[in-house]
């Protein structure tokens, strides 16, 4: 039986003991991403860049037309960046440009030149799922979870700027993030938990055991 | 009434989904994600005209552009795409595929819509192959189109098919969809007050986060085809069928998917091409739909025109209901185009004529409870208004006259709609929050409150499940569902625990690969918790006696057992779900805006599986039924036949901003069919959703909006 | 998407040799701010630019400059730093609101007011490649087709309506744009800036092909103003205005010494209706004199055959935004 490859350095462990979540495997089917250096195509005009990735700094060949996304998702393999419209209308793609949130896939790589950004991989500090991460579980935040990625991204800009948002203040940040199925409620009620959460206890995962003691789960 | 029903060990409490972690990580692959050695990325080229005869097509200069690697056509990839045209609203099959005259090609001439496929190029990147595109030259003869049901069943109408605009059902018959019963005549002879009205309903798209994408990858005559299919087991199929291989030669790979809503569960055009050109070109591809080739190249609800007359007496006893009513099928004839609801009214006589016609606009298919949410929103606006002009309280109207017996005739395995109702009514503090006389609040931003009711099919059927338990006590569920955000995963999860009565902890669920899951009925008509639960169970039951007499086994061995059971529901029972949904809007006459201030759904589900995700299926239905009744459309340029507002801006998707907090209320009730009870959910809670925001619209200002969406244009209108 | 080069331009008059250098040598040249918008454009190939040079590259023209004399807005200044910026949100309210009322905030965070002013048409034709006016044609496919969300006023021969929520704003405080290019810098007021389809059908504004919006000056209001800005939009978050309004009143006490009404949404360019501003000026505002206001205010309104319900649409959002303005106090 292969085992799931999740990516990034969260084991299923830390997971589990950080949200109360019953240790229940979900077993993926073989790895499916070929490790391959960016390519640009030959003629086409390309640019070496810097730029600071999760906290990592990197120099890659672009070429000029790749947007961020593009550049994030075929030639970094971060593909927790999702594309849903490729035209800045739905959100999946948000990841944190200097901080802020912007569509990935309306902005040129070469524009991040010099500049850092933050995906939903570079979330989590080390084996410590983020808050919104912890609280996005919880509630059930993520159905499908093709929009969750971007949803996570504009609730981390929000909370970095307003530790205690209200929820029209959330409905406000996260506006530019589509949920087609509609969990918008609890995307919402997840982004308030988060802001919610003693600053000490935020990234701790005693609390989740806490919690699922009491929620009396297996 | 509803009994309490027995807590459950595991099933019940509320759990998080089991592959939350990577859906907030990022690490769940979905199939844009997959990125093979070698893999060649493709685009397709679609007919620019609303229908055309295809003349000639040069692809020379693509070819010849460096980094192409194949190009297809309908000269070199001539496969019938069955479920595409399966003209009906039933399962594809073999016998469909064989008997249907009307067939939609990979590649069709003539192009029937403005988004029909016309060619496809698989290039060393996406972006050669983009290019490419624009080096194919197409010779199109323009033929005139037509986009409205109704005119295009005008003599001298634009002919979409040699057979005419009335689409061919699966035994090639122009054959109306409907049901009769009693004599209509002679109800409305009897009946005291006879209304009559008019309603449509717009094209909405399934609009599901996740483009369409599809990669294939051949090794010698076996094909690999990662796709969003929430049935993979029957995308297999399809998929193999249409190409002319064996079952086995084809495997299925659906991970993670972003969304499905009803346009997912067979094959689609994308993965016949994307096989062609992986063929073709000796190495993988991966084919990758724009959003706006998605909502013109996958299909979206049918638009509707409903004319409704129907005859009461004057104590409001309903006599006769009579719907003829159109549906917009686009070119091809992929499901039924019915429209449902009157069968939630209990009335001895009833005739309705459906008639799906083929126009030249994209291709309608099943959405989130296919027939439904078009159909309430026409019989329960036109139910509501009768309850009006009857003087009557629409709630007052409905306990009256809605369903008791399915059809009228056959009993419902148990029956709750009244106690859904009855309590959401009060919940809801129905009787404060409507007006009495609608539009009466004074000044210019008025509030009105309005319901609809639900009863939706949530029948038992085949499916399987293997499950196996390793030497350690690790249990393996496996499973053909895929996940498509319902948390069908956790679902069988929790099942199997509760079956085996062990933790949930020791269970590892294996899913979405044909390569290692048996047969499910794939995540359409709310079916996978009902029918591969129960398979699931059954294999359980299996298991856990071969434990008892085995003892679990040692080593390497393994201990397996595998379910396949067809349960049926007795004595010729109906097998339904109920609920009613309560809206309060909040409507500025002046400024055309409608605004949903409070919302309350009542379900009876049987049991909830898993509160935590089954509240989240409820919320998301009801909220996209307000998206259906007051943004949603795709809006068509008469002239060219161009749609214009295909993508989440143009298609006005609702935001964060524009949705109410949604209130759920379950009324859980067991009637022995369902595993541990369970019944059907996630396609129900959109059925009365339209319906309820528009009656509450028309509390508020007093004018019925009869046409879908309900915009500030038609608000302003009706108020003018 | 089409091949093309980015240019990082080092400052403006380097950005404008830039643009030369392209088009001298026959290459397209499309000018990115935010380029959010842009890069739609380029990926519908409805703009197929050879050259784009990147004015992000720039420094020092995304400052806001608040002085007592008014404002001086760098043409790079994003719409999330004005609608944050507290001077703007106090004294320039109506700017900070449009600002404010644009898109999402990812658009927000890398959309500048330059480009918010000179984006091009969102007109459901033109964004879906048709061959009109604005794509360099001769024809406008609204006129006989659907046009729920086109020009009430001014339209002819193109129906657009100017799709930016910042011009109106900028229009009511007397904004006048900074033009860099060539043969050197101009300075437009509002009427010379923004052009009717009947002047130029292709284009919205007066900026030449080699030209560069560089910056907006705002003069310091006097005493007694306050300013908003009402959109009214079809669902509640990221599309353009199907009417608004951006209205600022001088008022002394209770009397309004005078008044700038702006409409945008319905109009190929921001529309100035000085007949309702007239019904203000001097006057005690009273509602019915806001109504009076409204109704002037459409007087002009020649209505296409689907778009009649922004009639009593804008003139119930200049009533009330009037009013609103009022108690605000």
């Amino acid at each position: 039986m292969p085992k799931s490859k999740a990516k990034g350095r969260i084991s299923r462990r830390k997971f589990i003991e950080g949200t109360g979540v019953a240790v229940v495997a979900a077993t993926a089917a073989p790895a499916i991403h070929a490790q391959s250096p960016p390519e640009t195509a030959p003629g086409v005009p390309h640019t070496a860049i810097r730029v600071t990735v999760n906290g990592k700094a990197q120099r890659i060949e672009v070429e000029d037309r790749w947007s961020i996304a593009e550049m994030l998702r075929d030639h970094l393999g971060l593909t927790g960046t999702k594309i849903g419209c490729d035209r800045g209308e739905c959100g999946a793609c948000t990841v944190l440009l200097d901080g802020k949130p912007v569509y990935s896939c309306s902005n040129l790589a070469v524009w991040a030149d010099g500049r850092t950004i933050q995906t939903v991989e570079g979330l989590a500090r080390g084996d410590e799922l983020d808050p919104l991460q912890h609280a996005f579980i919880e509630h059930d935040a993520p159905q499908c979870g093709f929009c969750t990625s971007g949803q996570l991204m504009s609730a981390k800009a929000l909370l970095n700027s307003n530790a205690h948002p209200t929820r029209e203040e959330v409905q406000a940040a996260m506006t530019g993030n589509i949920c087609r199925c509609s969990n918008y409620n609890r995307y919402v009620e997840a982004v308030l938990a988060a802001a919610a959460m003693p600053a000490g206890k935020r990234s701790n995962s005693t609390a989740g055991r806490k919690r699922a003691k009491q929620g009396g789960l297996s | 009434m509803s009994e309490t029903l027995k807590p459950l060990k595991t099933v019940g409490h509320p759990t998080p989904r089991i592959d939350a972690l990577e859906r907030v990580t990022g690490a769940g692959h979905y199939t844009g994600d997959v990125k093979l050695p070698g893999m060649l990325y493709a685009r397709v080229l679609r007919s620019p005209h609303a229908h055309a005869r295809i003349r000639k097509i040069d692809v020379s200069k693509a070819e010849a552009l460096p980094g192409v690697k194949a190009v297809v056509t309908l000269e070199n990839c001539n496969f019938v795409w069955g479920a595409g045209s399966v003209a009906g609203g039933i399962q594809y099959n073999d016998e469909i595929k064989k008997n249907t005259r009307q067939r939609r090609h990979a590649f069709n001439n003539p192009v029937r819509f403005v988004g029909d496929p016309v060619a496809a190029v698989a290039a060393t990147d996406r972006h050669i192959a983009e290019d490419a595109l624009h080096l194919i030259a197409v010779d199109y003869e323009v033929l005139p189109h037509v986009l409205e049901p109704e005119e295009a069943l005008k003599p001298g109408a634009p002919q979409i098919w040699p057979e005419g605009n009335f689409a061919l059902n699966p035994r090639n018959e122009q054959q109306p969809m409907g049901q009769k019963r009693g004599n209509v005549e002679e109800g409305f002879r009897a009946s005291d007050h006879v209304f009559e009205d008019r309603y449509s309903t717009a094209f909405v798209h399934n609009a599901q986060m996740e483009p369409r994408a599809c990669v294939a990858q051949w090794e010698g005559d076996k094909l690999t085809v990662y796709t969003p299919t929430g049935g993979i087991a029957n995308c297999r199929h399809d998929i193999a069928r249409d190409l002319g291989l064996p079952d086995d030669n084809v495997r299925v790979i659906c991970q993670y998917m972003g969304g499905n809503f009803g346009n997912k569960n067979q094959n689609q055009d994308a993965d016949l091409i994307t096989a062609s050109l992986a063929k073709l070109a000796g190495a993988p591809v991966k084919l990758e739909l724009s959003r706006k080739e998605d909502f013109i190249g996958m299909h979206g609800r049918w638009p509707t025109v409903q004319y409704y007359k129907v005859g009461v007496s004057n104590d409001g006893t309903l006599k006769a209901i009579q719907l003829r009513g159109f549906s917009g099928m686009g070119g091809y004839r992929k499901n039924s185009g019915a429209i449902g609801g009157i069968e939630c009214y209990q009335c001895p006589n009833i005739e309705t004529v459906i008639t799906p016609v083929y126009t030249n606009k994209t291709v309608s298919g099943n959405f989130r409870g296919p027939e439904y949410p078009q159909g309430y929103f026409g019989i329960q606006s036109m139910m509501d208004d009768v309850a009006y002009k009857m003087k009557m309280d629409p709630v007052d109207f409905v306990l009256k006259n809605m369903t008791r017996k399915a059809n009228d005739s056959a009993e419902y395995t148990n029956y709750t709609l009244e106690e859904c109702i009855r309590r959401g009514a009060e919940a809801f503090e129905w009787k404060k929050r409507w007006r009495q006389s609608p539009g009466s609040d004074p000044g210019p931003v008025k509030r009105g409150a309005g319901f609809a009711f639900m009863s939706f099919r949530s029948g038992v059927g085949h499916s399987n499940a293997i499950l196996r338990v390793d030497s350690k006590g690790r249990y393996f569920v496996h499973v053909g569902v895929t996940d498509v955000g319902a948390g069908a995963k956790t679902t069988m999860g929790l099942i199997a625990a509760e079956a085996l009565e062990v933790p949930l902890s020791q269970i590892e669920v294996v899913w979405g690969d044909t390569g290692r899951c048996p047969f499910s009925v794939g995540e359409s008509g709310s079916r996978t918790t009902i029918m591969t639960g129960h398979a699931v169970i059954e294999a359980a039951q299996d298991l856990k006696k071969q434990i008892a007499e085995k003892g679990l086994p040692k080593g390497s061995d393994f201990l397996t057992a595998s379910a396949g059971p067809t349960p049926r529901i007795q004595g010729g029972k109906v097998r339904n779900t109920f609920g009613a949904h309560f809206v309060e809007v909040e409507v500025d006459t002046e400024l055309g805006r409608a605004h949903v201030t409070k919302y309350l759904c009542v379900h009876d589900c049987g049991r909830v599986m898993n509160p935590l995700t089954g509240i989240s299926q409820i919320k998301g239905g009801a909220i996209m039924g307000i998206g259906m009744a007051l943004h949603e459309d795709l809006v068509y340029d008469r002239a060219s036949g161009a749609p214009l507002s295909a993508g989440y801006y143009g298609a006005r998707i609702s935001t964060h901003r524009d949705v109410p907090d949604v209130e759920v209320m379950f009324i859980e009730s067991d009637d022995g069919y369902g595993p541990y009870g369970a019944k059907s959910m996630g396609e129900s809670s959109k059925v009365p959703a339209v319906a309820a925001v528009g009656n509450a619209v028309f509390n508020a200002i007093g004018r019925r909006m009869k046409d879908l969406p309900i915009t500030k244009d038609k608000i302003i209108g009706a108020l003018a | 998407m089409k091949a093309f080069t980015n240019a990082n331009p080092r400052d403006l008059p380097h950005a404008l040799t830039l643009i030369q250098q392209a088009q001298s040598s026959g290459r397209h040249a499309s000018i990115a701010g935010g380029g959010s918008d842009l890069l739609g454009m380029i990926k519908e190939r409805i703009v197929e630019p050879d050259v784009l040079i990147n004015l992000r590259a720039l420094k020092g023209l995304d400052q806001v400059a608040a002085e007592k004399s008014g404002l001086k807005i760098g043409g790079l200044t994003t719409l999330d730093a004005l609608s944050r910026h507290q001077t703007i949100r106090r004294q320039y309210t109506v700017l900070a609101e449009a600002a404010e009322s644009v898109a999402t905030p990812q658009i927000r965070n890398v959309g500048t007011i330059a480009g918010n002013v000179c984006q091009r048409p969102w007109c459901w034709y033109f964004r879906n490649g048709f061959p009109c006016y604005k794509a360099g044609g001769n024809q406008c496919f609204s006129i006989n087709g659907e046009n729920q969300f086109h020009a009430i006023f001014g339209g002819g021969p193109s129906f657009i309506v100017h799709p930016s929520d910042t011009a109106p704003a900028l229009v009511a405080l007397d904004a006048k744009f900074h033009i860099a290019g060539p043969k050197g810098d101009r300075r437009l007021s509002p009427v010379d800036f923004f052009v009717l389809p009947r002047q130029n059908a292709a284009r919205e504004n007066s900026l030449a092909n080699d030209e560069v919006l560089a910056s907006i000056e705002i003069p310091s209001p006097r005493a007694g103003t306050r300013s908003t800005y009402h959109k009214v939009m079809d669902r509640e978050a990221w599309t353009h205005a199907v009417v608004s309004a951006a209205i600022v009143l001088e008022m002394d006490k209770d009397v309004c010494r005078s008044a700038r009404i702006v409409l945008g949404g319905v109009a190929p360019v921001p529309w100035r209706v000085p007949d309702a501003e007239r019904v203000l000026a001097g006057q005690r505002i009273t509602p019915e004199l806001a109504a009076k206001a409204g109704e002037v205010a459409v007087a002009e309104a020649k209505p296409l055959a689907k778009n009649a319900y922004k009639v009593p649409l804008t003139k119930a959002v200049v009533r009330r935004t009037i009013l609103q303005l009022v108690q605000r106090g």
